[in-house]
């Protein structure tokens, strides 16, 4: 059936006015001759929107723990912490750790102190673009 | 990778150095193919011509947008045949003149005659076609006529290439029913 559709096809029935595809794309390329459109370049915020989706997610679940420690744990709890006997400790568990993993753990606190501060405006701009309301920002801060 | 997404890495090359060069040359290699595409769809030739250059209006006005990864065959056909279902449907809704009349136009006025050199079995073919759904009549275009690949196919009118290969085959039945019946 397909070869006879192909026969059927042979000639191409619709017709079109004389030099149509000649005029008619002069037409298309001196109408858009002349003018460039904008090329619209990525902005900095969708760059980096999934380091700051990333970033805000750590800031999220840092505040809730926070707020569940601070809610959960008694006061009296975290006080007393500070009381146990410094030799207590070190007499029961401490000793047994490698002096070698203390150095590496050290290693890692050091490279992380050293990571430079966000700014508090920033962290405010930021959850501004997420459209959070600003005294909610206030509020946390 | 066909050769038509071959021929365009080219004019991808060009856009970025002198944008109305490359476009230019894809004025030049897509516009009688589009135009038939529009054609088959829309019929009537100022209808097709109306589409044409809307479609590629529409194109530079987003060329800024276009990506390389894009490939700009599927990508200028896609549009095209937006622009056409366009102007069916405000054929349909402002003038009441629905493709099915227009079949009957073709047959019987003068002016439709003008635009359609067909012999009979041409005309019944043509006909049928029309008769059908129009994703389904789209599908057997972009298949029949413009031999696009369902991969293709399936980048231009967003559908699975398993529904695209279904479409194709009802619409080949039906048209043959049609033929038979005539």
């Amino acid at each position: 059936m397909m070869k006879k559709f192909d026969k059927i096809q042979e000639k191409n029935p619709f017709k079109v006015p004389e030099n149509y595809f000649d005029e008619v794309s002069r037409k298309i390329i001196s109408a858009t001759s002349g003018y460039i459109p904008e090329i619209k370049k990525e902005s900095v915020y969708r760059r980096l929107k999934s380091y700051l989706a990333v970033a805000a997610s750590i800031a999220g679940f840092v505040l809730i723990s926070y707020i569940t420690v601070k809610l959960f744990v008694p006061d009296k709890k975290i006080n007393n912490l500070s009381d146990i006997d410094l030799i207590e400790v070190s007499d029961s568990w401490i000793n047994d750790i490698d002096i070698l993993t203390l150095e590496e753990n050290a290693a890692s606190l050091i490279l992380f102190e050293q990571m430079p501060e966000v700014d508090k405006t920033d962290i405010i701009e930021y959850l501004l673009l997420e459209n959070i309301d600003i005294n909610d920002i206030y509020e946390q801060l | 990778m066909s050769n038509d997404h071959k021929a365009d890495n080219d004019i991808h090359e060009l856009l970025k150095s002198d944008a109305n060069k490359g476009f230019s040359l894809i004025v030049g290699r897509y516009s009688t193919r589009l135009y038939w595409h529009i054609r088959r769809l829309v019929i009537l030739h100022e209808d097709a011509d109306d589409a044409l250059q809307n479609t590629f209006m529409n194109a530079w006005r987003n060329i800024g947008n276009f990506r390389k990864e894009s490939s700009i065959y599927t990508w200028l056909y896609t549009i095209a045949t937006n622009e056409a279902l366009i102007i069916i449907n405000k054929r349909s809704k402002y003038s009441g003149t629905s493709l099915d009349d227009l079949a009957g136009y073709f047959a019987n006025s003068k002016e439709g005659s003008m635009w359609f050199d067909g012999d009979e079995a041409q005309e019944i073919f043509q006909n049928a076609i029309l008769q059908l759904p129009e994703k389904q009549r789209i599908v057997f275009n972009l298949k029949y006529f413009d031999e696009m690949t369902y991969e293709d196919m399936s980048k231009v009118l967003k559908t699975s290439v398993g529904a695209l290969k279904a479409s194709y085959h009802y619409a080949v039945k039906k048209i043959e029913n049609i033929i038979m019946n005539s």
